[in-house]
């Protein structure tokens, strides 16, 4: 019966070739978009989901509140780790290791590539003996599985940094061999593991043994100063209750840090946070990995389900539309003696075959829609369906949901035809047609509402990124480059002067100065106190680093007081007018003169009007400019404008880079435009601005092949009216209104409806901005403007065609 | 075979009750050939759909080789005419979509005859009606005559006791017309009973029996 039902679903097919076309485009387009989004969320949910009783593996966080202002570290004190076994009951297994960026590795007798000598290696920890008993999940390959980490000067390594660093050694000859971190810490390796398979943010591939540290003496032994490179993870013992683990934790911590005075704007507190939380939550990172939103994964999944309704919208609306030719097949089969249940069955058998052609061409078109949302994708992850079987289930339960969705309603209602009405050709008297038409009607208008929102989110999406990006910030941002100095122990640095004064004797640099950017994503404060006679003034202020040059490179105004002098460490602060208004001064000349601090008073010599340090996501903070040499670890260089040739500019960084390259040969010389680091605060909403666009496209166009499928279809239907009324003297222009305003009518109620929910939405997403963009009125009228437009344009594309058709066709074929 | 008491049919015309069939009672007994007749309107049609099942009468009892239909549920009705009723209609109603085998098959599938036995099936029929050549054609491939053969051959296909036929031959020539009444009466020789509705005095003429509808009321 089966195969008879699939030859009939394939002769439809080929009659219906256009329809055909529209329904299998509309749902590959769905299919596709849905396949990705799978693979991007489902790649993001599976993160360390693998680790023995995950469920109760925790990593202890600090959160700070810091004079009213909230703090988020992932790491804990020094000491806090070894207390914490000691001290804490509940906690089955723990263990606690320092993350080292960028470490020196050198190899002795190396005979690798690099001679053994590799700078800035990424992946490496100090773990203690219990990090792999903590996640067993490590397969060994050689060496001593038992306690690898426990002497000091141990080293455990992964295969692929054994092959790196012992190239064509075998994992059993490494054992023993040396590996010095650092040009001091001299240890040898104690074992080789594999790298690990599963999807994780567990990426080291060295572990030091954490008593290399202690018996360095490297830790901070300090009860008061946080650092996220201390990482403590706890396995707790069954049914605890986190909140008096939560509170037990944080009492070891107030106990010991003794010097603090903690009250409610003020304090430090330990919290459990849950292995299944860490790939997700942005207060705290990630071992430097990257974080997953689960907004992003969820308004994706969104776009998708959006995609793929609007897909099986087109079948269902095109289906019953052309429910009349298959009226008479279905009136006769009744009589032959077919159940409705048979039929029911028929319908959604020839909607399986529909839905399993569009998802073999999805198959086709999804690595094309991969690089569509190529911002979005994970580094790991992988379009391959022959090795992806969990994909290949998806894909049929997709199908399978998508059969049902379009093709349930259409079964029914071309199934519940009776066949006596049908054989005397009065199935489509009455009231079952007008409630169709409704439903189809309905439908329609639901695909348009998508369609709008989706245009007046991105409209205003587009706005808000145009206005963070043109909104005067207080500062200049064209043509500065901004490049960093590396970290040294020699203070004064000499050739920091020598860069400085070379790159200022170059023609195409109109200024360069010892300078942080006025503007960036990762700031320093600190807590200044400021005694005004009678009361005491706490406040958290940022500090930025610049030397003389700093106020006329940036263009930043001062609005009161004098430049700041020349120095090699904090000396004067120039404060800008967020702090002097917290300090009590609303005229800024009141604050030239007064000291601030406590051991070590500073004047303060200006103000200077505000600047948004940071994205507008975030309002204008307190802020102090001072000059610092030693502490200052970047240039910032203001370039003459180039009229337009960019070799100009090319030639000035080159021969910046002969001159960093002559004076730091260990580092390699880097530059980045300040107005562009500037546009990365707002990576992830041009992320959002470039998916809504794409989805706004696609909603569209399936929206508007099922337009057409539809107009296709009355057309066809009214060809005879068409015909006579031309014949009566109708213009081209006249049968073309006839036959859009029902459809036009339909898109501007859809218009109505979905500007309200837009506006409301939209009006809740700005809601994110310290500083945002007005919702203009006329974003919407020009969204719906837009989308008539199209939808005119699309209608035309057949209406046309049956204005202009010659009348006694039609007419004579009756 | 077939028995009515008191069958009405009517419609709620604006209010009132039009009456379409009118009290009918009606015998029909195993192997008669019966054509129905009467003027256009007089609720033939509709009569002989309520004998295929396919309609429900508004009030009365209805009988059919032995069982009140009138009390039957929609899935036992159904069942019983899959069985034992065959239609064949004026415009033909034959599937665009399948060719003439698969039209002929169909009546076999939802009575789920095996594979194998309904292709020995459906060659005998073809074989009887001289069709074999045209078996992978599709309906509108066929002249009318041709189209009507094998509306015939699909009533036959599942061998019912009764053939229903709402003018067989409207549509067809007097040649054509003749061929397929030479065929009833061949059927009805064979032992099934036939009921047609026909226009033509000579069509009725090939039958044993004519029952007369005026106005919904036999005559
Ligand atoms: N749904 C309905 N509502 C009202 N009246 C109906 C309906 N269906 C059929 N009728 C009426 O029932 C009457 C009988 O119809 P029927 O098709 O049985 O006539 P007929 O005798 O077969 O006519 P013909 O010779 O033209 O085929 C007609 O007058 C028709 O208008
Ligand atoms: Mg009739």
């Amino acid at each position: 019966m089966l195969k008879n039902y699939f030859r009939v679903a394939l002769r439809n097919f080929w009659r219906n070739k256009v329809f055909s076309a529209i329904n299998i485009l509309g749902l590959a387009i769905g299919i596709s978009s849905a396949l990705v989004i799978y693979l991007i969320v489902q790649y993001d949910l599976s993160f360390d989901k693998f680790h023995k009783d995950g469920d109760r593996i925790y990593r202890v966080v600090t959160d700070i509140k810091f004079a009213g202002e909230p703090f988020y570290n992932s790491g804990v004190t020094d000491p806090f780790a070894v207390a914490a076994r000691k001290e804490i009951s509940g906690i089955e297994l723990c263990s606690n290791f320092y993350t080292a960026d960028d470490i020196k590795v050198v190899i002795p007798n190396s005979t690798s590539e690099k001679q053994g000598i590799f700078r800035k290696q990424k992946n490496v920890t100090y773990a203690d003996e219990y990090y792999f008993k903590l996640f067993p999940f490590y397969k060994w390959i050689a060496g001593n599985t038992q306690d690898p980490l426990k002497a000091p000067y141990q080293t455990v390594i992964t295969e692929s940094r054994a092959r790196t660093y012992f190239p064509g050694l075998d994992p059993k000859a490494v054992i023993g061999k040396q590996i010095i971190y650092d040009d001091s810490l001299k240890t040898s390796v104690s074992a080789v593991i594999r790298d690990p398979e599963e999807i994780t943010d567990f990426t080291f591939r060295e572990f030091i043994s954490m008593a290399t540290m202690d018996a360095n003496h490297m830790h901070n032994e300090e009860w008061g100063s946080v650092t996220s490179s201390n990482q403590f993870f706890v396995k707790l013992a069954p049914n605890q209750s986190i909140a008096k683990l939560n509170s037990e934790l944080s009492a070891l911590l107030k106990k010991n840090n003794k010097n603090e005075q903690t009250s409610s704007t003020n304090y430090m507190i330990e919290q459990l946070q849950p292995l299944s939380d860490i790939h997700f939550n942005d207060h705290y990172d990630n071992f430097g990995q990257r974080l997953a939103q689960k907004n992003t994964l969820w308004g994706l999944s969104l776009v998708a389900g959006f995609l793929l309704l609007l897909g099986c919208i087109n079948f269902i609306n095109l289906t019953t539309a052309q429910a009349s030719q298959r009226a008479k097949e279905i009136g006769v089969r009744k009589t032959m003696g077919s159940t409705q249940k048979q039929l029911v069955f028929q319908f959604l058998s020839e909607t399986l075959f529909t839905t399993l052609i569009a998802a073999f061409v999805s198959a086709i078109i999804t690595p094309w829609l991969l690089q569509i949302f190529s911002d979005f994708i994970p580094a790991g992850l992988h379009f391959d369906l022959l090795n992806q079987p969990q994909l290949i289930l998806f894909m049929i339960a997709l199908v399978l949901v998508v059969t049902l969705l379009s093709g349930f309603y259409p079964a029914m209602i071309l199934s519940g035809f009776r066949p006596v009405l049908v054989l005397k050709n009065q199935a489509f008297g009455g009231t079952a047609k007008t409630r169709r038409t409704w439903i189809r009607k309905t439908l329609t208008v639901s695909q348009f509402v998508i369609a709008q929102f989706l245009i007046m989110a991105t409209l205003a999406v587009t706005k808000q990124i145009h206005f963070t990006l043109s909104k005067d910030l207080g500062f200049k941002k064209d043509a500065i480059i901004t490049m960093r100095i590396p970290w040294n122990n020699r203070k004064p640095d000499p050739n920091r002067d020598v860069l400085l004064n070379e790159i200022n004797k170059m023609p195409e640099v109109q200024l360069a100065s010892l300078a942080e950017p006025p503007a960036s994503t990762n700031t320093s404060s600190r807590t200044i106190k400021y005694k005004d006679g009678k009361k005491e003034i706490e406040t958290d202020v940022q500090l930025k680093y610049g030397d003389t040059n700093y106020l006329s490179l940036y263009r930043l105004k001062l609005l009161a007081g004098r430049n700041i002098q020349e120095s090699d460490s904090e000396r004067e602060y120039i404060i800008n007018e967020t702090y002097a208004k917290i300090l009590g001064f609303n005229n800024p000349e009141d604050a030239i003169g007064k000291m601030v601090g406590e051991d070590k008073k500073i004047p303060i010599v200006g103000v200077v009007s505000n600047f948004h340090q940071s994205s507008l996501h975030t309002p204008i903070k307190p802020l102090a400019i001072c000059s610092a040499k030693n502490n200052t670890y970047s240039i910032s260089v203001a370039l003459k404008s180039s009229n337009g040739d960019s070799k100009n500019w090319q030639n000035a960084f080159a021969k910046m880079g002969v001159v960093y390259k002559r004076l730091y040969p260990e580092e390699d010389f880097k530059y980045d435009f300040f107005d562009e680091s500037i546009a990365k605060f707002y990576k992830s909403e041009q992320d959002i601005s470039r998916l809504l666009k794409w989805a706004t496209g696609l909603a569209i166009f399936i929206s508007c092949l099922g337009l057409l499928g539809l107009v296709i279809y009355t057309t066809n239907l009214r060809m005879k009216e068409i015909s006579v009324r031309k014949v009566l003297g109708a213009s081209v222009r006249n049968l073309i209104t006839l036959l859009s305003t029902d459809f036009i009518r339909l898109v501007i109620i859809s218009f109505f409806v979905a500007t309200p929910i837009a506006w409301w939405s939209m009006n809740k997403w700005l809601q994110n901005y310290a500083y945002r963009t007005e919702l203009s009125w006329w974003l919407f009228p020009l969204s719906g403007f837009i989308i008539i437009l199209i939808a005119l344009l699309t209608l035309s594309i057949q209406t046309f065609r049956a204005a202009v058709a010659n009348p006694t066709k039609a007419l004579r074929s009756e | 075979m077939l028995e009515f008491k008191g069958i009405s049919k009517w419609y709620n015309v604006g209010g009132n009750k039009t009456y379409i069939l009118n009290n009918v009672d009606l015998i029909i007994r195993e192997g008669e050939f019966v054509s129905i007749m009467g003027p256009s309107g007089s609720g033939k049609s509709t009569l002989l759909h309520i004998m295929g099942m396919l309609d429900e009468p508004s009030e009365g009892y209805h009988y059919f080789m032995g069982q009140a239909v009138h009390l039957l549920k929609e899935k036992q009705r159904s069942q019983l005419y899959k069985q034992h009723i065959g239609f064949v209609f004026q415009a033909y109603h034959l599937i665009d979509e399948l060719t003439v085998y698969e039209n002929i098959e169909t009546p076999l599938i939802y009575q789920n005859v095996k594979t194998s036995e309904r292709k020995a099936m459906v060659a005998d029929i073809l074989d009887r009606f001289q069709m074999v050549g045209k078996k992978d054609l599709f309906p509108t491939q066929l002249s009318g005559g041709q189209q009507q053969l094998v509306g015939i051959a699909r009533a036959l296909i599942a061998s019912p006791r009764l053939l229903l036929a709402d003018e067989p031959t409207g549509n067809l020539n007097s040649k054509q017309g003749e061929e397929i009444m030479e065929i009833f009466k061949k059927l009805n020789n064979e032992g099934v009973t036939i009921i047609q509705v026909t226009h033509s005095e000579k069509n009725a003429g090939y039958g044993s029996r004519v029952i007369n509808l005026l106005d919904g009321r036999i005559s």
